[in-house]
């Protein structure tokens, strides 16, 4: 693997059932993510993108190849490794936002700084940093259900950003988001992308192309073309 | 490590606060089971520590000796155990006559001791009402007056001659009613009778001119020495004495103990059950918090930690009930002083209901704890059930059968595991309920030679009866609740499906209601012979059963409640709208 590259896959597979029954999920893909580089990974529903992200950031585990990131091999870590790395290189973005309903929006950031071990007042103080960077210092002590779904998303966006992560992961982030929420997410986006975070976002949102340097279509799980964004 | 433990008591706290309802199921379910367990152990520490008490008030003695013989060659058997090896005190010899009391229409042996109110160095009963003896008066044995229902001031008649009742008092020296050890003079038989003091110069009297018996109380160098003194018809050690005031409770004690057992099941069967629900409803959490990097030790941890931390707060509860009830079987007249229950329980009884409460929490978690820490994050984000096991025989078979039972076999066989629990709850609570009606259907007696009174010791396990059925019926309805509820949600989707292929909303609810009465039925079939050998192994002697009409009707109720309670929530289900049913429940 070239130590270039922040995320790569090699051969990545994941088949479900067997004989008449099987079905590919994930076929066969290569894909190289260079440090700093946001990519869209876009196509229709059941194509296998989110399959194909989950793989990546070590929530499920393939059939078939290999997944790198930083250097590391992800797919043959134990339970317990993979924890870790999510802990500390990878954030999660979800289109349900996933938040915990019961902890307030600054509590929901710092989730993951407390599970990475973080003194409490640290883990404190750069969340309410990350949710004014989100713009939503006003709403810390906010429950989600107090909050509209574009603020949802951006306490999510806040939250996978808490460690400092190597790569977002961003699976349909404007899925469940009226057009306004998009743009207020999508602009999240942009920033993150010039401040030279790596993001790959899956999705079939065409407008997330705008905050991509690199767009790939996926179709019945595999790769169809790839388009890098001139900017 | 103070960030992850932050973490945990504020997911713990407000996962408390947000369910109350649950919270308090589970606390009820478990602070049932460390409560009868603590009644049943206290009762121990309870009768042990007012006799030590009324042994140190009154300056019980170590050994008390009543020969056989009589007058003179009474005294003269005890005038050299005075000086004898080992002894450091005594007083007596008193005079003593095995008499007939009359007193509120009953005839009773009465052990009639001779006292006035010179100072003595053992043995110096304390009034606890009234005075003390003067002539032509009585005290009588606390217990004693209070089984006779006799009152300071009454009257009482010992061989035809009437005796105002002074007083009431307790002694450390023989022990309380019924065990004051009436015997004929020069008998080694004994039989059940009170104690009374009268004044010396009376009990020749009332004796009618018989050669009086005597006791002599002995202090030993070392008191416990005494259990070994000599044989027990003559010779009664401060160890016999305690033993017997203990024996009232022995039918209470075994009542609570074994039902603590049998509550301990209900607790599992109800909190496995409430578990399961909450670990269920916490699926897409676990996914989270597996997401962003939490481990399946730490998502364990969070789960155990909740249930642990309910488990000692219900030890607490089940602690304070079970030490403060516990003297509510020792009726106040126990014929010992103190106050009974003032102080802190023993330490083994504060290990043991903190252990059961864990035990309790542990058994019933770690399963569905397990399942959600090893579960696939994916799985639990998108908060899919876990796929129900298909069982192709019971499949089969039910396609022959009425579309409610049809419905109702298919909901228990997609979950086998809530099904064994009803099983569980219906077999407990029948077994209690059979063992209950079958110890209350024991008739036992005290035959005092001239009368018939209460057994005071099966008195105090009727009283612990009381407190079982309570806890038993409260427990199987929280279960039977919990068990349906989770029946009629899971149930709610393929229901749907069903009523969109025709099923009626009648038979839906109906097929909820079998769901719930087939594995009951299995566990009122068993609870039947289960209760009565429960009673079998634990009791000696004969066993009076009780007429098979109660039984029968025992077990048609059980059924009939666990029909109903499944009916009810599973009619007001099928109200609702088809499409709604279908969209609010995932595939």
């Amino acid at each position: 693997m070239t130590g270039a590259m922040l995320l790569q896959a090699r051969g990545l597979s994941r088949r479900y059932g067997s004989d008449d029954t099987l079905v590919r999920a994930v076929d066969d893909i290569d894909l190289d993510v260079p440090a700093g580089q946001a990519l869209a990974v876009m196509g229709p529903s059941g194509c296998g993108k989110s399959t194909l992200l989950q793989l990546l950031g070590g929530l499920q585990r393939p059939t078939g190849g290999e997944v790198w990131l930083g250097g590391r091999r992800v797919d043959t870590m134990s339970e317990r490794a993979l924890a870790k790395l999510r802990r500390d290189r990878i954030g999660f973005v979800f289109q349900d936002f996933h938040l915990m309903d019961e902890l307030t929006a600054v509590e929901n950031v710092e989730l993951a700084a407390l599970l990475a071990g973080q003194p409490p007042r640290r883990a404190r103080r750069r969340a309410t940093y990350l949710l004014d960077r989100v713009g939503l210092a006003d709403r810390a002590r906010h429950l989600p259900s107090e909050l509209s779904g574009g603020q949802r998303q951006r306490v999510a966006i806040a939250r996978a950003l808490s460690n400092e992560p190597d790569v977002v992961l961003a699976d349909e982030p404007t899925g469940n988001l009226d057009t306004a929420a998009t743009h207020e997410v999508l602009r999240l986006f942009d920033e993150l992308r010039a401040a030279g975070q790596t993001l790959v976002v899956v999705t079939h949102d065409a407008r997330i192309a705008a905050v991509a340097d690199r767009v790939i279509s996926m179709r019945d799980g595999a790769f169809a073309d790839s388009l890098h964004v001139g900017r | 490590m103070a960030g992850r433990l932050l973490l945990v008591g504020r997911l713990l706290l407000r996962d408390l606060r947000r369910r109350p309802l649950e919270t308090v199921l589970l606390l009820l379910a478990i602070a049932a089971a460390t409560g009868t367990l603590t009644m049943a152990l206290a009762l121990d520490d309870v009768a042990a520590r007012p006799y030590e008490r009324t042994r140190a008030v009154t300056a019980g003695p170590d050994v008390a000796v009543t020969p056989h013989s009589t007058g003179t060659d009474a005294l003269a058997e005890l005038a050299p155990l005075t000086t004898a090896d080992g002894v450091t005190g005594h007083s007596g010899p008193y005079p003593i006559a095995y008499l007939t009391m009359t007193a509120a229409g009953k005839k009773v042996h009465t052990v009639v001791e001779g006292r006035d109110g010179a100072p003595a160095l053992l043995d110096r009963p304390a009034v606890t009402s009234g005075t003390w003896t003067r002539p032509g008066g009585v005290v009588v044995e606390r217990a004693f007056a209070d089984a006779l229902g006799v009152r300071t001031g009454d009257t009482v008649s010992i061989e035809g001659r009437d005796l105002k009742v002074l007083g009431t008092a307790v002694t450390a020296a023989r022990a309380a009613y019924p065990y004051a050890q009436w015997h004929y003079p020069g008998s080694i038989l004994v039989e059940r009778g009170g104690l009374v003091w009268v004044d010396p110069a009376d009990i020749a009297a009332l004796n009618g001119g018989r050669p009086l018996s005597y006791t002599l109380n002995l202090r030993l160098a070392d008191r416990d020495a005494s259990a070994g003194y000599g044989s027990r018809d003559v010779y009664s050690s401060w160890q016999d004495i305690a033993d017997a005031n203990a024996r009232l409770y022995v039918a209470a004690q075994t009542v609570l103990v074994i039902g603590g057992w049998l509550l301990t099941g209900l607790a599992l069967a109800g909190v496995a059950g409430i578990v399961a629900g909450r670990v269920v409803a916490r699926r897409r959490r676990v996914g989270l918090l597996k997401a962003v990097g939490a481990g399946p030790a730490m998502v364990a941890a969070v789960h155990v930690a909740e249930y642990l931390t309910i488990g000692l707060a219900a030890a607490g509860i089940g602690l304070a009930a079970g030490w403060f009830a516990a003297p509510v079987l020792i009726s106040p007249g126990a014929g010992l002083i103190g106050s009974v229950g003032g102080s802190p329980p023993a330490l083994r009884t504060v290990v043991a209901a903190v252990a059961l409460a864990l035990a309790i929490a542990v058994v019933a978690t770690v399963g569905p704890v397990l399942r959600a820490a090893t579960t696939s994050t994916v799985h639990a984000l998108a908060d899919s059930p876990s796929p129900p096991r298909r069982r192709g025989g019971r499949v089969r078979l039910s396609r022959r059968l009425p579309t409610a039972v049809l419905l109702g076999l298919r909901i228990n066989a997609r979950r086998p595991r809530r099904a064994r629990l009803v099983t569980l709850n219906a077999f407990v609570t029948v077994t209690a309920l059979v063992g209950i009606l079958t110890v209350r259907a024991q008739r036992e007696s005290f035959d005092l030679g001239y009368t018939e009174m209460a057994n005071p010791r099966v008195e105090r396990g009727q009283q612990a009866l009381l407190v079982l059925t309570v806890a038993v019926c409260a427990l199987a309805l929280v279960n039977t609740v919990v068990h349906t509820w989770s029946a009629v949600l899971d149930a709610r989707r393929p229901l749907a499906v069903a009523r969109t292929l025709g099923a009626t909303p009648g038979q839906a609810a109906a097929s909820v209601a079998v769901a719930q009465l087939l594995p009951a039925l299995l566990g009122v079939a068993a609870g039947l012979p289960g209760g009565i050998v429960l009673v079998a192994l634990a009791g000696t002697g004969r066993i009076d059963y009780p007429p098979a009409s109660w039984l029968l009707a025992t077990m048609l109720a059980a059924l009939l409640v666990i029909g109903a309670m499944a009916a009810v929530p599973a009619l007001a289900a099928a109200r609702r709208p088809v499409a709604d049913a279908l969209r609010s429940t995932p595939a």
